[in-house]
């Protein structure tokens, strides 16, 4: 039943609610390191992409931004292709 | 004294025109530097990386991680040693939080339990499926 209603706001608009992949894991913390799990989160040229894309919730944003940067300071990720 | 240590990790970057010998040598050298003012807990050699971007028109190097315990000054102090070293392409140095790192290491307990319980599930799931 509650799901009724919340569809139909959403009408028009495609997709479902996302969740956010780093609460789902129970992260703690997110690793620079972890290069594979990062290039998820950036775009094709390099960008980090926003929130309302990818779904991640404010705090693990944040921590995300972090890791993104020190990877992309060890030449782990680019700052932006091409 | 031990309260006053922090937990660090550092990433050196070495250029991959030091060769394999050559690079290994100079990250020795710095292990050497945190062994005396601190204590070396593990080194994670990542071997030869292709950079993301080419960095001083050089597109691969040598990465090696340092887990150290020091005091909070010296790390400024080796920062300061990276500077000045030749063929260190990129460092960093990040403090780790001990909650993550208790966290970390009953890990790979858990996952075998865990991939455990999976396979139980799934023959459970393919058990009903039959039903």
């Amino acid at each position: 039943m509650p799901e009724r209603p919340e569809r139909e706001i959403r009408r028009g608009r495609k997709g479902r609610k996302k969740v956010c992949s780093f609460c789902v894991d129970r992260a703690e913390f997110i690793d620079y390191k972890d290069v594979a799990k990062l290039r998820r989160f950036i775009s094709e040229r390099g960008k980090i992409l926003p929130r309302r894309v990818t779904g991640t919730c404010a705090r693990h944003q944040r921590a995300l931004t972090v890791a993104i940067k020190r990877a992309r300071h060890l030449a782990l990720l680019p700052y932006t292709s091409d | 004294m031990a309260e006053g240590k922090n937990l660090y990790e550092t990433v050196i970057v070495t250029s991959a025109k030091l060769g394999e010998e050559g690079s290994a040598a100079l990250v020795e050298r710095f292990k050497a530097l945190i062994a005396e003012n601190g204590t070396v807990q593990s080194v994670d050699d990542w071997g030869k990386r292709r950079f993301a971007y080419p960095i001083n028109k050089q597109t691969e190097g040598y990465y090696t991680l340092i887990n150290f315990e020091s005091e909070p000054d010296f790390t400024a102090e080796l920062d300061r040693r990276y500077q000045i070293a030749d063929g260190i392409m990129r460092t960093l140095i990040v403090k780790r939080d001990p909650r993550h790192i208790v966290e970390r290491k009953p890990k790979p307990e858990k996952t075998e339990e865990a991939d455990i319980d999976v396979e139980a599930i799934a023959v459970e799931a393919v058990e009903t499926a039959a039903e």
